[in-house]
């Protein structure tokens, strides 16, 4: 009898610290950093994901210059870092976000998981302060997302270069056109927030952005988690090739309209990766650092002013391959990385306000459009 | 051991099982439902109405069907040959045939991956290449079940008896024999591998995750969309999604444990046995099976191996490889954005060791609480041996979802900062196991040797250390060992727990390091040096469990 007493009081035990755990998740205001007890506890926990710009050399001049000793925690994709921030929110355990970008940024402010930074910035270019120009976020990086496609397949004779987008849905393209999800991946979500403006703006009015996306689950198109297993396993105008589970069956792509210049960059001006310019289907992307509630914020800003500091950021485009967010830094020429990039004439133009108050609902109409398909 | 003592000791284990793993589940349970509402047909249905989960149900049930059939295939004709002839190096050949059910996951995903991929044989076609591929793993994951279970019937049946079919009408053909003698012998053995098997295949998560494309499992699907789970307004549907895929799991799986049960009374039938040294002959033909079976054991070990000696360099003039240890040395540096393969060695020792160090002792005094409790309440046993099965019947990407949320809930900030924090997951998936190895051995014990002990006027320790302890030495080595290599194996938990952390084990750090794009061109045979060296720890681990394993009784174990 005693034991099963035992368990029965354990059980309420149970009970009642759910209770008063669940309401502390509950609460849902933000604490600014001066009504919050924080200590600079001379560490700088980075939450992130591949962000290839955060060299070990970089953040070890960091933790020289700064005294600050740092730790990465490395999450797959740029979406598990705002579910880390969320899931964590109240008891953040990292000071500083960084690869968020402008589809998901605005999600992260409206959670007030975010603290404004300190830091001193200059110099940073017009369009990376375009999309977002307050103090929750630093831009440290750019570029535009746009189809890439192999131009030795697609060379016009077995293929043709597509002009639009309802091309890609027709016959020839099944099962040839590699997308990542927007669900899951910021390029998927920048592309699929590029077509809401595509269509709406398109001289066919009787179709809606989500048709498209109907059409091409109907004509096979390959979602993948990840930007990686689209470019790297699907893609085959790419370094994937090399890779061990490549499988190659995607001659377009969603990347960045540089990756070919990337490319071309790591084989020595050569490539056969080009990115397609269609009016309105290229999104502009901008990744942020951000200070997190709760965290140490001095530590924090002082890394957002040295990853803004021109000796690191000019960088970017070699270690991060991406653009710098600093004004007059343009990719480099050599092997023919700024002439295989291309800056898109008419990128989609969609508001970071209108991508907060939407994006739920159009990854919902998405879901819907793929699944009923 | 004193009344007193008995219940006290009983109690605290059954207070430190339910403190340490039914509270995380019911914690993540209670906070899912929170978020995605208590309707389990929403759950279900949100399966198919989202993206990311469509098909996924179709898809789980498909492999693992296929799997277990192609590990019946593989492993059956494997198990007559091993179990019917003599072979030379016996117990040898029979460890290295059954090694590959204590490989870690994510070793053999990494040599098949290394097998089929362009640096190996270089067979990729499609999509489909890659779910045989899934499947030949499983069938090399899992065929050690089938030998385990059927070889021992076929090796101890009394020959007489098949002698004494043949001269019967009904057995005087091989077929008649087959169908009359070993098939009805047979069948509850075949059918619990096959049993087990499809549990394996069907909650496999580090093979579907490097293996298939875009193809999910159940387990994989939760765990990609995990991240998201458990936060307030927040994409409800994945919280729906999580739990309806472990609420098919968990059916499917306690349905698994009740064939098993039933299964494993049929198998104890009463036909006449002999030692193995009358049933075997020679058989010389029987080296078509063997052969290959050997070297379709040993080839993704080998190919991890040679895989991380292989570089390869891509210059103006193509691709080619070379063969150096910097893959090795790679791994065993560290920096800031990757940890040393030390680290990882050091955290996947110590998480086992205090795996060890708290299931063995819990699974242990549970088994024995069950056990005392049997006389006098044994519906308070039945209640207790399922409560420790529970924890079978949730994956272990579920189980780490429990750890994760349920530490968020209580103090994220203190958990992240508590190093033993992932081997709770640990706990909670091999307390489960040293219950089921200790209980029957404890069961086996004679009461009346205690007994004897006692009239002779031996202090209860003495008895304890020089009556009990000898009978179970053999049974306890075996729920060590295999406490330490579930522990160093483990991925799925892990890999949602250590996630948001940075204690990486040497499995996850095999992820990680497969996980960095492709163009720094030591990743994988980085990640190829660490599986070498997780490889090696399992093989020692296994090869010194084979030498005390208590009986030829074919438990899976």
């Amino acid at each position: 009898m005693k034991i099963f007493t035992f368990l029965v009081g354990v059980l309420i035990l149970n009970l009642t610290i759910s209770g008063c755990i669940t309401d502390k998740i509950d609460d849902n205001e933000a604490k600014q950093p001066d009504e919050y007890e924080w200590v600079d506890d001379g560490e700088l926990v980075i939450v992130t994901y591949d962000v290839y710009g955060l060299t070990d050399e970089m953040l070890e001049n960091f933790e020289n210059e700064s005294g600050y000793e740092i730790s990465l925690l490395k999450l797959d994709d740029a979406g598990s870092v705002l579910d880390h921030l969320l899931q964590h929110k109240g008891q953040q355990v990292a000071d500083i976000a960084i690869g968020l970008d402008n589809t998901y940024l605005q999600t992260a402010i409206d959670n007030n998981v975010l603290w404004e930074h300190n830091a001193i910035l200059q110099n940073i270019s017009e369009s990376a302060l375009l999309p977002y120009d307050g103090p929750l976020a630093a831009p440290f990086d750019q570029g535009y997302i746009c189809l890439n496609y192999d131009s030795d397949i697609v060379d016009g004779v077995n293929y043709t270069v597509p002009e639009s987008l309802w091309e890609l849905t027709e016959e020839v393209w099944n099962g040839k056109v590699a997308i990542p999800s927007p669900e899951t991946s910021s390029p998927g979500r920048a592309f699929m927030t590029a077509t809401t403006d595509y269509f709406s703006t398109d001289s066919d009015n009787e179709t809606e952005w989500t048709d498209w996306w109907s059409a091409m689950s109907l004509n096979d198109v390959i979602i993948t988690t990840g930007w990686s297993e689209a470019y790297e396993t699907r893609y085959t105008g790419g370094y994937g090739e090399w890779t061990d589970g490549y499988v190659g069956d995607a001659h377009i792509v969603v990347s960045y309209c540089h990756s070919p210049g990337v490319e071309s960059w790591y084989n020595g001006n050569w490539t056969k990766s080009a990115a397609l310019d269609i009016p309105k289907a290229s999104f502009h992307q901008v990744e942020y650092a951000a200070a997190l509630e709760g965290g140490n914020l001095d530590s924090a800003s002082a890394f957002i002013e040295y990853l803004l500091s021109p000796e690191v950021n000019s960088k970017m485009p070699i270690e991060n391959s991406m653009y710098s967010a600093l004004e007059g830094y343009d990719l480099p020429e050599e092997n023919g990385y700024l002439f295989h990039s291309v800056v898109p004439s008419e990128p989609a133009v969609v508001s970071s306000t209108t991508i907060a108050n939407n994006m739920e609902e159009w990854l919902e109409m998405w879901n819907k459009a793929m699944v009923d398909a | 051991m004193p009344e007193m003592n008995i219940r006290l000791s009983n109690s605290c284990a059954l207070l430190a099982y339910t403190l340490l793993v039914i509270l995380p589940l019911w914690l993540a349970l209670d906070r899912l439902i929170w978020v995605a509402g208590a309707n389990p047909l929403d759950w279900y249905l949100s399966l198919e109405q989202n993206y990311v989960s469509q098909g996924v149900i179709q898809f789980t049930f498909i492999q693992a069907l296929t799997s277990t059939l192609a590990t019946l295939a593989i492993g059956l004709p494997i198990a007559w040959q091993l179990g019917r002839y003599k072979w030379p190096f016996q117990s040898l050949t029979k460890a290295i045939l059954t090694m590959p059910f204590v490989m870690p996951s994510i070793v053999a995903a990494m040599g098949f991956l290394h097998i089929v991929g362009r640096a190996g044989l270089n067979i990729r076609v499609d999509d489909s290449t890659w779910f045989t591929t899934l499947i030949i793993a499983h069938a090399w994951f899992n065929m050690a079940l089938v030998i385990r279970f059927c070889e021992p019937v076929i090796s101890t049946l009394d020959p007489r008896l098949e002698e004494q079919m043949r001269l019967l009408p009904a057995g005087s053909s091989k077929t008649g024999r087959f169908r009359h003698l070993w098939a009805p012998l047979l069948a509850p053995s075949i059918a619990a591998a096959a049993c087990m098997t499809f549990v394996f295949s069907f909650t496999s998560f580090a093979l579907v995750r490097w293996i298939t494309l875009g193809d999910n499992t159940l387990e994989s699907v939760m765990a990609g969309i995990g991240s998201s789970a458990g936060i307030e307004g927040y994409m409800i549907s994945r919280n729906e999604i999580v739990l309806g895929s472990s609420m098919i799991q968990f059916t499917i799986l306690l349905l698994s444990l009740f064939l098993m049960s039933w299964l494993q009374q049929k198998r104890q039938s009463l036909l006449p046995q002999v030692s193995e040294e009358v049933v075997k002959q020679s058989n010389p033909k029987g080296w078509t099976v063997i052969g290959p079976a050997l070297a379709f054991a040993l080839s993704p070990l080998i190919a991890v191996f040679w895989a991380s000696f292989r570089i390869r360099n891509t210059d103006s003039s193509g691709t080619h490889y070379t063969w150096e240890t910097s893959g090795w040395e790679f791994a065993f540096s560290s920096s800031n954005s990757m940890t040393s393969a030390w680290d990882a060695l050091y955290n996947s020792l110590g998480y086992a060791t205090l795996t060890l160090i708290i299931a063995l002792p819990l699974g242990w005094i549970l088994a024995q609480t069950i056990l005392d409790v049997e006389k006098d309440k044994p519906r308070f046993a039945r209640f207790l041996d399922v409560l420790t099965m529970l924890p079978f019947a949730i994956s272990s990407v579920m189980i780490g979802l429990g750890v994760m949320l349920g530490m968020i809930r209580i103090d994220a900030e203190f958990f992240y900062s508590f190093w033993p924090t992932p081997a709770l997951a640990h706990v909670m998936i091999t307390t489960p196991f040293v219950v089921r190895i200790m209980l029957p051995a404890l069961r086996a014990i004679d009461p009346e040797y205690d007994e004897c002990g006692r009239t002779l006027g031996i202090s209860k320790w003495r008895r304890f250390f020089q009556i009990k302890l000898p009978l179970l030495r053999g049974s306890i080595l075996v729920a060590v060992i295999f406490t330490l290599a579930m522990s160093l194996g483990e991925f799925g938990a892990s890999w949602v727990v250590t996630r948001n952390s940075d204690w990486t084990t040497l499995p996850i750090m095999i992820d990680s390091l497969r996980s960095i794009p492709y163009n720094n061109s030591l990743t994988a045979p980085a990640a190829c040096a660490v599986s070498s060296v997780l490889m090696g720890i399992t093989l020692v681990l296994f090869t010194w469990a084979e030498k005390f394993r208590p009986s030829r009784d074919g438990g899976m174990f």
